[in-house]
């Protein structure tokens, strides 16, 4: 078809660049407005708005500690990704199945352009997530309480899972031509997310997913999490663009361009998957080893009245709101313990990661309280329990073991200076019952209660404060003594005597031997 | 053949295409101007596949073309070429989810219009064109089977395309469509070069200032309408039974026969038509090729 037959008598000079990018972006923006509009994409985007703001709302998130409220964020891009892969597959082959291909295909812009369109057509979804992800985050940063550090690494693997799973969804047009192929696809990776891929981080494999959640019981210091997070997110966006250069290639654009694109991408995917193969370290390291076993060394001490509050360095800003609840409860105990200069310190498990879930041992330090990582809810009475505890007993470590009649002052000493105190009750104690004998919660080891001493503790809540604290003030030795009993106790407080049948176990109950 | 494009805009010459052991394509030569020539030729001719080809959606085995001077044997020419095509498939495909508008943009944007005011404004004048203003907003799903055939003229005619390509337009339009059709390819050949395709002897008759028959993938005439009838004169006559000799012959709404082929010495001759010079120029190999 090289030779020209004809001299043209109406010869039309080329008006265009030979080959422009402005009808791909002409074209991406067409196809991002239709992808914006399939329901599911903009069902789930709404439901993704909607969570945020209840999320952002709830109050049990007003302590956020940042390094946890990062990696907790791909969970619905997860979603928003599987419905961008689904809708742009079926973008990418709405030509086959309307037949309009016929009629495209001797169009200007071919097939390879429009599969770049398409590709692109994924950027405003990838964007809005970012918005999302990053307006969740900046809100948890913002809040008065908030302690830790976010990386942006880890921020990133939302909007790259979006990128990575609209890629897919395109490359999957390219390569199977039934509208059928990618939700068939979908359902096996997940099944291999699920099933196949080991859940744990510390495990290479599992860091070839988008989102390698680990999640622990406390939070630990950032630099403790050890997770490969920005080799990871390189990882992601190598992934994402092999399978964005492939779906080119494999609609006809075999340019230079593109195949030193492909070479570009699949050298970042290697150097990210190398990168993340060590994984989160399963074991103990260096770091958390002395973060668990000899806190002291990397924490920062800060004096508050009489007290010292230690702090691993992105928890100091907590202190004043430890030094609170301490004031609160030593304003209300009598004897030397109202002035007693406590320690208090914080102490976590880190041995092993994030999946370390070891009760902490109650320290057997005089005047030292432990606290933990985390903040707000019912985490604030179990801290004044401990710090009751330890004025009552001495040490966390007795202060664990007393099931006598000190129960009571402990308990009144933890929760009658609460704005809410039968709420803090019922918080404080595992059933979340506030009558019968109780597990008391707290930083380390659990306390218990009896159904008798809880009568006693629930009547003094009730009464008016300062009545109850004069008596606690005047009868401090007696009611901190461990040879004291419960029904003396109530005598000492003013609380009316239990029926005899309750009185008479209750005696029996004061041996501890229940 | 008389009265040649002296001027042609697409010259094709020894086109040649097979599908399988089959010819589709049999050393095609055409050369086609302004206005609208007309592609006729039984199913299996090629009439399909000779538009393909020039539509650049395949490409010809053997042969050459150009197109508005552009050779689309390169990538550049190809390119140049679409930018100054129009094409209308059989049976075209819709995006059923799209309105009008959206469909028209949407080709619009694949043919390098890239400014989205200019655009707008150019998808508003063509759904104007071919009068479907009113309905631009309606979803193509929802749209008549009339309706959606001036839809993909309304493609085919955006950007302003020099040549235009199209295959059977009005099959499956009832009369009145068919007449508006008519109208609307009528002025779409006014500047441009139109190349359509169709089964319909009338339409050519109406539309056309040329003419091709295609047969077995070869050109058997090439002229102009008057020529394709004027091959049928002294070769139609009437006769009250079916003249056994007669290539084809028909009963009409009078109740004489109508016969087309060689007539007998005392046969009453009648006016012919386009259709007859057709009927006779597919007549075997009776029929000289007459390309040009």
């Amino acid at each position: 078809m090289s030779t020209v037959l004809e001299t043209p008598a109406r010869a039309v000079e080329p008006a265009h660049p030979s080959r422009s990018w402005a009808p791909v972006f002409a074209l991406a923006r067409f196809e991002a407005r239709e992808l914006r509009m399939t329901i599911p994409l903009f069902g789930l985007s709404i439901l993704y708005v909607a969570w945020i703001v209840w999320d952002t709302t709830q109050r049990q998130g007003d302590y956020p500690i940042l390094q946890d409220v990062d990696r907790a964020t791909p969970g619905m891009p997860l979603l928003i990704g599987l419905a961008v892969m689904l809708g742009v597959n079926r973008a990418v082959l709405r030509s086959r199945r309307c037949d309009t291909d016929r009629h495209f295909d001797v169009l200007v812009v071919e097939p390879w352009r429009r599969t770049v369109a398409h590709a692109l057509s994924i950027v405003p979804a990838v964007l809005f997530t970012a918005v999302c992800v990053l307006v969740q985050f900046i809100w948890a940063a913002l809040k008065p309480g908030a302690a830790g550090h976010g990386s942006p690494a880890e921020l990133a693997v939302g909007p790259l899972t979006v990128l990575l799973f609209g890629m897919l969804g395109v490359l999957l047009a390219r390569l199977f031509r039934s509208v059928f192929a990618a939700p068939v696809i979908l359902v096996l990776l997940l099944f291999g997310m699920l099933f196949v891929a080991p859940s744990s981080g510390s495990n290479w494999t599992s860091w070839l997913g988008p989102v390698v959640t680990e999640s622990g019981s406390n939070p630990l210091p950032s630099d403790l999490l050890e997770r490969p997070a920005a080799w990871h997110a390189l990882y992601l966006v190598g992934l994402g663009l092999t399978l964005a250069v492939l779906a080119v290639l494999v609609s006809g654009g075999r340019t230079t361009v593109v195949k030193a694109a492909i070479a570009g991408s699949v050298a970042l995917t290697v150097v990210g998957v190398v990168g993340q193969s060590a994984g989160t370290p399963a074991g103990s390291t260096p770091a958390r080893d002395r973060a668990t076993n000899a806190p002291e060394k990397v924490q920062t001490c800060l004096k508050r009245g009489g007290s010292t509050y230690c702090a691993f360095p992105e928890w100091t800003g907590r202190t004043a709101d430890w030094a609170e609840v301490v004031d609160r409860v030593q304003n209300l105990a009598g004897g030397s313990a109202g002035g007693e200069r406590l320690t208090v310190r914080q102490r976590i498990d880190a041995t092993y990661g994030l999946t370390s879930d070891t009760l902490i041992s109650p320290s057997t330090t005089p005047g030292q309280v432990t606290v933990g990582t985390s903040w707000g809810g019912n985490r604030v009475p179990e801290f004044a329990a401990a710090v009751a505890s330890v004025l009552v007993a001495g040490n966390e470590k007795a202060g664990s073991s007393v099931c006598d009649a000190r129960m009571v002052t402990i308990m009144w000493l933890a929760l009658g200076g609460e704005s809410d105190p039968m709420t803090a009750l019922r918080n404080v104690r595992l059933d979340d019952s506030v009558s019968g004998s109780a597990i008391v919660l707290s930083p380390t080891e659990s306390m218990s209660m009896s159904a008798e001493q809880t009568r006693i503790v629930v009547e003094l809540l009730k009464k008016p404060r300062y009545s109850v604290a004069g008596k606690v003030k005047a009868k401090w030795t007696e009611l901190t003594s461990p040879r004291t009993t419960t029904a003396r106790v109530a005598e000492l407080l003013g609380v009316p005597a239990a029926d005899k049948s309750a009185a008479k176990a209750e005696a029996d109950g004061d041996s501890c031997a229940e | 053949m008389s009265d040649l494009p002296t001027t042609p805009t697409v010259s094709a010459s020894g086109l040649t295409l097979r599908y399988g052991g089959t010819a589709a394509l049999d050393d095609v030569s055409v050369r086609l101007g302004e206005g609208v020539t007309g592609l006729l030729g039984p199913n299996g001719a090629g009439k399909t596949t000779l538009l393909r080809v020039l539509a650049t959606a395949v490409p010809p085995d053997k042969g050459a073309f150009t197109v508005l001077g552009n050779d689309p044997g390169t990538t550049a020419g190809r390119q140049e070429v679409r930018r100054a095509l129009g094409y209308l498939p059989q049976a075209p495909g819709f995006h059923p989810d799209f309105t009008a508008f959206e469909f028209v943009d949407y080709v619009a944007i694949l043919k390098e219009l890239t400014d989205r005011t200019a655009r707008h404004r150019e998808v508003r004048r063509v759904l104007d064109d071919v009068a479907l203003s009113d309905v631009r907003g309606k979803r193509i799903k929802k749209l008549s089977g009339g309706m959606r055939q001036r839809v993909a003229l309304a493609a085919a005619l955006v950007g302003d395309p020099g040549f235009l390509v199209l295959d059977e337009p009005t099959v499956g339009l009832d009369p009145e469509q068919r007449m508006r059709f008519r109208e609307l390819i009528a002025r779409a050949g006014e500047g441009r070069t139109v190349l359509l395709s169709t089964h319909q002897t009338e339409d050519v008759a109406m539309l056309c200032h040329r003419v091709i028959v295609m047969v077995r993938g070869r050109v058997r005439f090439e002229g102009t309408p008057a020529e394709l009838t004027a091959r049928a004169a002294g070769r139609v006559w009437s006769s009250t039974e079916r003249d056994p000799g007669a290539w084809a012959g028909w009963r009409t709404g009078t109740g004489s026969f109508r016969n087309v082929g060689e007539p007998p010495k005392d046969a009453d001759l009648v006016e012919p038509t386009l259709e007859d010079g057709y009927l006779l120029t597919l007549d075997g190999e009776a029929s000289e090729v007459a390309a040009a």
